[in-house]
């Protein structure tokens, strides 16, 4: 393989080769945990095999508001600072919450079916989830139809400042409004209200998915600083 | 005995992994064309 002349795309092409190995350990890790949820941890009696979706869901709705959290917090910082690597962060993981909130908005209604009843109902936690996606989503799509890099950076920080507001309402909604979602067993005040066995699938699972978060995100910030190098490059 | 639930649970992690290896192999691709 040549070696690029411009060490600025050298560097961001090496960024997102060490993100996508983040990411296939991380995919590793997201196996062993399928493992574990599925051959070593109890059946919960009252719901059955469905339940163990609980160790898929939770930690995509971690990561996705992680995601967007950080999203807003880079926002913040780069209507301060202009400083452009913020505004390719908050880019990058953008688009992996929007990912991560695909996976908790189909793996919910899976769960809710045969537990429910009915696949989607209009509660607080859930409305608020869609919306808080559909935000991002249309960030992305704002992102997509701006061309100017500093209108784009500023239009869409002040987008995901707005994402960020949203998420704690969405993690309080459970205790605001009358729903039918269930509530925190762990982030809460309390100490966590699951077996042991239990517990442990979770904890192994939102680690493996927030290494896989943490790879992605590396990945797409070193795809947006190899795409910025290259226009730079085109530039001159 | 709890109810027979398993066809949910099968496919809440096919779509799961489905949906990781896509957005894995999209980065994946993009990666080799930068």
């Amino acid at each position: 393989m040549t070696e690029p002349l411009d060490p600025a795309l050298g560097r961001a092409r090496a960024l997102t080769r060490r993100g996508l190995g983040i990411s296939a350990v991380a995919l590793l890790a997201f196996a062993a945990a399928c493992g574990l949820a599925l051959g070593f941890t109890p059946v919960e009696a009252r719901q059955g095999l469905a339940q163990k979706i609980f160790y898929l869901h939770v930690p995509a709705a971690w990561c996705a508001l992680l995601a967007f959290s950080l999203v807003g917090i880079a926002s913040a910082l780069y209507l301060w600072l202009h400083d452009r690597r913020l505004d390719l962060f908050a880019e990058a993981s953008a688009e992996v919450g929007v990912m991560f909130s695909v996976v908790m908005l189909t793996t919910g209604p899976i769960w809710a079916k045969p537990i429910w009843g009915t696949w989607w109902t209009w509660d607080a936690r859930l409305t608020l989830t869609l919306f808080l996606f559909f935000l991002f989503v249309g960030y992305l799509a704002l992102r997509a139809a701006v061309h100017d890099p500093d209108e784009r950076a500023r239009f869409s920080a002040v987008l995901g400042i707005m994402g960020l507001v949203l998420v704690p309402f969405i993690h309080l909604s459970v205790y605001l409004f009358r729903t039918l979602h269930p509530q925190p067993v762990v982030l809460k005040p309390s100490a966590p209200s699951l077996p042991w066995e239990m517990l442990r699938t979770l904890l192994v699972s939102v680690a493996a998915f927030t290494l896989l978060y943490v790879g992605l995100v590396t990945a797409r910030y070193g795809l947006a600083l190899a795409q910025r190098a290259r226009e730079s490059g085109d530039a001159a | 005995m709890p109810p027979d639930t398993g066809g949910y649970m099968v496919a809440g992690y096919v779509v799961t992994t489905v949906i990781l290896l896509v957005y894995v192999g999209s980065l994946w691709r993009r990666a080799r064309r930068v």
